[in-house]
């Protein structure tokens, strides 16, 4: 497969992204010169978010979910310009191959097969998780300052990980979540307030006008000597104090609520501060990337900021792209660009999703 | 304190639990009520301790791996090595964010359970009366309070 080009030479990936709520697509070029990327450039990206009809459903529907991405990968497709007569629009394929819904990868997965079988393209296969982690180099100025080890503090619905990343594509998962995810554990508690779903992003909205020392709250495993989370305890934590001390909707409940919110948020916050520090000072990474939907969280970004600048001297803090935090078909693009240059191809003969993909 | 029913067919049992790791007996007591095939509904608010419950339960099955959440993926399955009474698998499923049980068709839980080996944990099974209803032979129902 003609992946290394001469000097010089751009390289166009076309790139997928189905494990879940999204469907994206994008078009991402890079220039290679003397071996090296001298420039990325997003072409096309968009993303057909599925939250208004999962709003109705309350909830991400396998089925509904799988069905929409077929409709909206195709016209997405489209809207991309690829399926234009002449020369060629892309020179490689990448989409994510898991972990996700098993129903949603494969409308992906099946879509990205075909497109390699048609074009004869070479086809990379991403792990959604490598995606995140490659969010934070789609922004110019962290690829200057793109330097291993970095340690990653991956937080979304879904997952909580803490990943040292030694090279591209060789990481090793230093501490995860024992149960809940971190957006799992805003969402959940959020319910136990009563809030609408998804409730986390309403519980940092309120938390801003609340006081974080309001209620004593646990924070779970920061006693442990290990790198993992566990954010299950807390959800029992807020029910009891929710029933022992207030009457859900009643006046008190609703001037105490911002304290509430502050107060759950301010211990999950917490928890993932302390533990990516202890692991940057057993690890000594060079820079530290904070990715995934929860990273979008305004109180976390400020406290791990604050904290990386007073433990860790000398270690930069990146963040992805504004509006590249949740799930998005650009940094698949970048993992996949990461592999390709590793020769990390997949046959479409053989690419298959899988949902329980770790990393 | 939390209280936990069991109800295999049509005995019912309690159990007291305290509400840090006192779980081991209960999921001695159900993995004893359980065999490849069965389904084990665990019913419970949320943050009544029904992770807690199937982390105690995966345990005694000798599974090291963390047991996570599966809300978000919907499903997640274990290998029982060595099998325990015949349980080969466990099969972790989270009904949490699916509105009926037509939507639970899609990961073709029937065809998960024909293996021979496999037991299926179903959490918040109110979501899924239904499917469930249908397979009430198989299953043995569990509620944390």
């Amino acid at each position: 497969m003609p992946v290394r080009r001469k000097s010089r030479k751009a390289l166009r990936i076309l790139s997928i992204e189905t494990s879940c709520d999204e469907t994206s697509v994008a078009l991402l070029e890079t220039s290679v010169a003397r071996g090296s990327i001298s420039a990325v450039k997003l072409l096309h990206h968009e993303t057909a978010t599925q939250i208004p009809i999962h709003r109705r459903f309350g909830g991400v529907v396998p089925e509904v979910a799988a069905r929409t991405h077929v409709a909206e990968l195709v016209s997405l497709l489209e809207r991309a310009g690829i399926f234009g007569k002449g020369k060629s629009k892309f020179d490689a394929i990448a989409v994510t191959k898991g972990p996700g819904l098993a129903t949603a990868l494969r409308v992906g997965v099946e879509a990205a097969r075909t497109l390699s079988f048609a074009t004869g393209k070479p086809l990379v296969g991403v792990n959604h998780l490598e995606g995140h982690l490659a969010s934070a180099w789609l922004m110019p100025q962290n690829r200057k300052a793109w330097k291993f080890p970095i340690l990653a503090l991956l937080v979304s619905g879904g997952h909580t990980e803490l990943v040292l990343m030694q090279d591209y594509c060789r990481y090793k998962v230093l501490g995860r979540t024992r149960d809940d995810a971190s957006g799992e554990a805003f969402d959940k508690t959020a319910k136990l307030l009563g809030l609408p779903y998804p409730g986390g992003p309403e519980l940092s909205r309120l938390a801003a006008k609340g006081k974080a020392d309001a209620f004593k709250l646990p924070r779970p495993m920061l006693d442990d000597p290990s790198l993992d989370f566990s954010f299950s305890g807390l959800k029992t934590a807020v029910r009891v104090l929710v029933e022992s001390k207030f009457k859900i909707h009643d006046s008190k409940f609703t001037a105490a609520l911002p304290d509430l919110c502050a107060s759950i948020q301010g211990a999950i916050v917490d928890v993932l501060v302390e533990k990516t520090i202890r692991a940057a000072k057993l690890s000594k990474p060079k820079c530290i990337i904070m990715v995934g939907g929860v990273s979008a969280n305004a109180s976390l970004q400020e406290k791990m900021a604050q904290r990386v600048k007073q433990d860790l001297r000398g270690v930069k803090l990146l963040a992805p792209p504004k509006g590249f935090y949740t799930d998005n078909a650009a940094m698949v693009a970048a993992a996949g660009l990461w592999r390709l240059r590793q020769g990390k191809v997949d046959q479409w003969k053989k690419l298959d999703a899988e949902p329980e993909l770790d990393i | 304190m939390r209280s936990v029913k069991f109800q295999p067919g049509k005995k019912i049992s309690r159990l007291s639990v305290p509400t840090t790791d006192g779980w081991k007996p209960g999921a001695e007591n159900v993995l004893s009520q359980l065999k490849p095939g069965s389904i084990l509904a665990v019913q419970g608010d949320l943050g009544a301790g029904k992770t807690t419950f199937i982390q105690a339960l995966a345990k005694e099955l000798g599974i090291k791996r963390f047991v996570p959440s599966p809300t978000f993926s919907l499903m997640r399955s274990y290998k029982v090595s060595p099998a325990v009474n015949g349980i080969k698998r466990l099969i972790h499923v989270d009904a949490y964010r699916l509105k009926n049980a037509r939507e639970l068709m899609v990961l073709d839980l029937d065809e998960e359970l024909s293996d021979g080996g496999s037991v299926l944990v179903l959490e918040w099974p109110e979501k899924v009366e239904a499917w469930l209803a249908a397979r009430m032979k198989q299953t043995v129902k569990l509620s944390i309070e």
